[in-house]
């Protein structure tokens, strides 16, 4: 054990130690012996759950100062307590992702000499919202405080919020028009925004002269200073009372106790090997208003996962074999895939709550450099990573579940998450002010099954896990449209034994403006963006966008007649085109188009998950039940699942089990009839292999792929027996 | 330290637990003895006497056949070497049309099918779909899982194996 009180080094040289201690020792900071925990296990344990609570008040108390909904209504923020070394000791609840970028944005400042220039002293108050130093996107703005004792520096508060309004090309805070850094909004890179305690009125006057909407900036900015400050007076006192000494041995053994108890986790719940999974995610832009032709304006990405969890319990996500970076807003940078790990592993694997940055060490992210997960080209456009992200850590899941069913933890076991669609806008309010703001009910999608029940409807999305959709009368006081329907769709989640959760469709009315912008974002269009498992189905996630410009709405209320409050369930003619009429509108991929007016009518829908286990083995009675309440349809249950339902005398659904298994019989007889073996269907397709008879945009992937990745042109070529750079014509 | 009884992780992996008691396990620490008495219940629910070594999916296991470990349907059909990719041997239904994706999505927009396709792993005895892949047309079919069997059973369980006899 080494023992290092407050260190007399410069921080930039303390860095350097720690990283080389854990080189040398494999443990976290060179900490080989947690000897304070050892000495008093409950002291240990209390301290650590103290510093939770500091962070689990502080951001309790924070998001009553903000003034968006984002956080105060869906809890869109995340507060920190880390080493003067910038790694996390404790956090909140909240959106996890954070944790390690703020690490990051740290680390940075300190590698960039900010000691001497320009400074790091009490009371000082750092921002910033740079991909490349730490954050996912331009939308999660962080602030950090040093925590000062003794006239030493012996720790960071941190805090992240996610803003609605960035102030980019289009309106919003996942700026979907961005294609390269210069359009995505306000930047704030490792900036000393505010000293004493204060932020500087000359950065506030910048946001309030770039932003369309700087009130939730701005006081978002107040509250997490708040926050920051309230950890970082807690933390004082807790020093007063344990010792400087103390405080700084035992800060750091929370960390390692973390990493070992995340590998130990680990080799309790899983199977060492390795899982292989993919996704796929279709970005269409082709003529669309505002795209600039930098690039091909469709795209298919593919996204192959490989982790290998060692007999350490080390677990190792490797994307060899991705798509390159693009000039599009769907890039990520090393410190976003951090993120996306860390939010993902406090769910599946750390759901006690003390957890921090240990857990991130006991893991590895092998990102290709040149690929959307790593782009050497820092210009690239982030603000929509999650596009990408929320597919890619969806088959993270998939994976980390297969480990868990064949261990035998299959309540643990959780299909995952798909893309949770954003819409986002801006205008003139109904107030007649300008305005810009996402809309942040996509916080509540429809979840991945579990391997024993169905997935949560209308409540998941994973990068908060609290998830919370808000409340309908928030949105329409921050928006100029009103609610005509909230409802869940059905079918949405994907199909199995245990069906994914499903999501919800909104529609709107646009009211008192005559300028709104809507713009959306992180959908996939032609390609589900994610898998079932185990012979589930993946959900159906490609969904388009169907409005109404100048529909008779208003003559139809005031006659009393029905209006459309949902598109319904025939994919062929909506709801809006049987109810409304006025200039129907279908559009796949985002939306982007001329700003709407009072008496259009819009609607958006988010996304299910993907299904778990064969759909003929699933329960005719809950199926009942899931079409008397919406979430499957009639239709879906026979010609899907092989249910046959009756009705009973007051005309609700009831299963007919004999008929169902008739049905099923039948079903499975049709299957296997269809079926033919692998090996023959192989020899079949490989000849349109050999000939990359395949869509342009497929033809384009599998080259660009193959042109990065030496490993998947040879996996490709052996599978196939061909020679796949000479058919593809790479060079 | 947690511990079940073998009837309450045959509810559990049944699906038929109720969800209070559910929950609870959810929520409490891990039962460290899970994985033998889960393989007991697999063992039960199956109508066949090889051991099984490893559960990879809903229905399908790797066991000890003889002098060989092969991956098996629950029916017992036999699917081969564990270290070989399953689907290979299994049978296979390809939905890359409008109307075959629209049987399983009747309400939704659709893939485009010259950009995905969806394939159905399929026991060639039973008729159990065992895995579902979304990918991409031409895309290679994926080998889902590679365990480390011989290092999980000697390295995390503490009871090695005995060495397979001959090389599959």
């Amino acid at each position: 054990m080494l023992d290092k009180p407050a260190s007399a080094l410069r921080i930039r040289e303390r860095l350097i130690e720690s990283e080389r201690l854990m080189e040398e020792t494999g443990c976290y900071d060179g900490i080989t012996e947690l000897s304070l925990r050892n000495q008093d296990p409950l002291k240990f344990e209390t301290l650590h759950t103290k510093l939770r609570a500091y962070c689990v008040s502080a951001r309790e108390m924070a998001r009553r100062i903000s003034a968006s909904p984002g956080v105060r209504e869906v809890g869109e923020m995340v507060v920190a307590i880390y080493t003067p070394e910038g790694d996390a000791i404790a956090l909140s609840n909240g959106i996890m992702v954070h944790v390690h970028t703020m690490s990051r944005f740290i680390k940075w400042m300190i590698r960039q000499g900010y000691e001497e220039n320009p400074g790091i002293v009490d009371g000082d108050i750092f921002a910033n919202n740079d991909a490349f130093i730490g954050t996912v996107q331009v939308p999660d703005v962080m602030d950090v405080v040093p925590i000062f004792h003794s006239g030493k520096l012996v720790g960071w508060a941190g805090a992240v919020c996610h803003e609605l309004e960035a102030g980019g090309i289009t309106p919003g805070g996942d700026v979907a028009l961005a294609q390269e850094r210069f359009t995505e909004g306000l930047f704030v890179c490792a900036e000393k925004v505010g000293q004493n305690d204060e932020l500087r009125r000359d950065y506030v006057i910048r946001c309030e002269r770039n932003l369309r909407m700087p009130i939730y900036w701005v006081l978002d900015e107040k509250a997490k200073v708040a926050s920051c400050i309230d950890m970082r007076e807690s933390v004082k006192a807790l020093i007063d009372e344990i010792g400087l000494d103390y405080w700084m041995k035992i800060s750091k053994e929370f960390i390692e106790e973390g990493r070992r108890a995340q590998l130990a986790r680990t080799r309790q719940l899983t199977v060492p090997g390795i899982y292989r999974g993919h996704t796929f995610y279709g970005h269409v832009t082709a003529g669309k208003p505002g795209y600039q032709p930098l690039g091909d304006p469709d795209w298919l990405y593919n996204m192959p996962i490989e982790m290998e969890i060692t007999s350490g319990g080390k677990i190792i996500m490797d994307f060899e074999g991705t798509q390159p970076w693009g000039y599009h807003s769907m890039n990520c940078t090393p410190a976003g895939m951090d993120g996306g790990m860390f939010v993902t592993l406090t769910q599946h694997m750390n759901f006690e709550g003390l957890v921090n940055d240990g857990a991130w060490m006991a893991t590895e992210l092998k990102l290709p450099h040149g690929t959307w997960t790593n782009p050497d080209n820092e210009m690239v456009a982030t603000a929509t990573s999650w596009a990408l992200l929320l597919p890619a850590y969806g088959v993270f899941q998939r994976l980390l579940s297969r480990s868990f069913i064949a261990r035998g933890f299959v309540e643990e076991a959780f299909v995952g998450q798909v893309n949770s669609p954003m819409i986002e806008m801006g205008g003139t309010s109904q107030y007649g002010s300008l305005f810009g703001m996402a809309h942040f009910e996509c916080a509540a999608a429809g979840s991945g099954a579990l391997a024993i029940k169905d997935g949560l409807d209308t409540a998941y999305v994973g990068w908060n896990p609290e998830s919370d959709m808000g409340n309908i009368e928030i949105w329409e006081q921050n928006m100029p449209m009103v609610y005509i329907g909230r409802s869940i769709v059905p079918n949405s989640g994907g199909a199995g034994k245990y069906r994914g959760g499903c999501s919800f469709l909104s529609t709107w009315l646009v009211s008192k403006t005559d300028h709104l912008r809507l713009v959306t974002s992180e959908h996939s269009s032609r390609v589900f963006d994610n898998g079932g498992m185990c012979g589930g189905y993946p959900a159906p996630t490609c969904q388009k966008h169907r409005a109404v410009r100048g529909s008779n709405i208003f003559e139809l209320a005031e006659k009393g007649a029905p209006l459309a409050h949902h598109t319904g369930t025939n994919p062929h003619r909506s709801e809006l085109e049987v109810r409304l009429q006025g200039e129907h509108v279908t559009m796949e991929g985002p939306y982007i188009t001329a700003p709407h007016k009072t008496g259009d009518v819009f609607t958006h829908s988010y996304n299910g998950g993907g299904g778990y286990g064969d759909v003929l083995e699933r329960d005719p009675i809950k199926t009942a039940s899931d079409v008397e309440n919406g979430y499957l349809t009639r239709e879906a249950a026979e010609g899907i699942f092989g249910i046959m339902l009756d009705e009973d005398a007051d005309g609700y659904p009831v299963a007919n089990i004999e008929a169902t298994k008739r049905h099923r019989a039948e079903m499975r007889a049709k299957r296997l009839a269809q079926a033919r073996p692998v090996s023959e269907w192989i020899a079949k397709e490989r000849g349109r292999v050999e000939k990359a008879d395949f869509a342009p945009e497929v033809k384009k992937m599998y080259a660009s792929a193959m042109k990065l990745s030496p490993r998947f042109t040879k996996d490709f070529s052996t599978f196939w027996n061909v020679d796949a750079k000479s058919a593809f014509g790479v060079e | 330290m947690t511990s079940y009884s073998k009837e309450v992780i045959a509810d559990l992996v049944a699906g038929t637990l109720p969800w209070p008691q559910t929950r609870r396990v959810m929520s409490a620490y891990k039962d460290d003895d899970r994985f033998f008495k889960y393989v007991a219940v697999l063992q039960d629910r199956v109508g066949w006497k090889d051991p099984i070594l490893l559960p990879v999916s809903d229905h399908l296991f790797i066991c000890q056949s003889g002098d060989e470990r092969v991956t098996r349907c629950e029916c017992g059909h036999s699917f081969g070497d564990y270290r070989k990719n399953w689907k290979l041997n299994a049978s296979i239904i390809v939905r890359n049309t409008e109307e075959t994706l629209r049987e399983i999505y009747p309400n939704s927009d659709l893939p485009d099918p010259e950009w995905m396709e969806i394939r159905e792993f399929i026991c060639p005895q039973c008729g159990t779909m065992h895995e579902v892949e979304a990918a991409a047309p031409g895309y290679p079919i994926v080998h889902d899982f590679e365990p480390d069997l011989e290092g999980f059973y000697r390295d995390w369980l503490g009871k090695p194996l005995e060495p397979m006899n001959k090389e599959s």
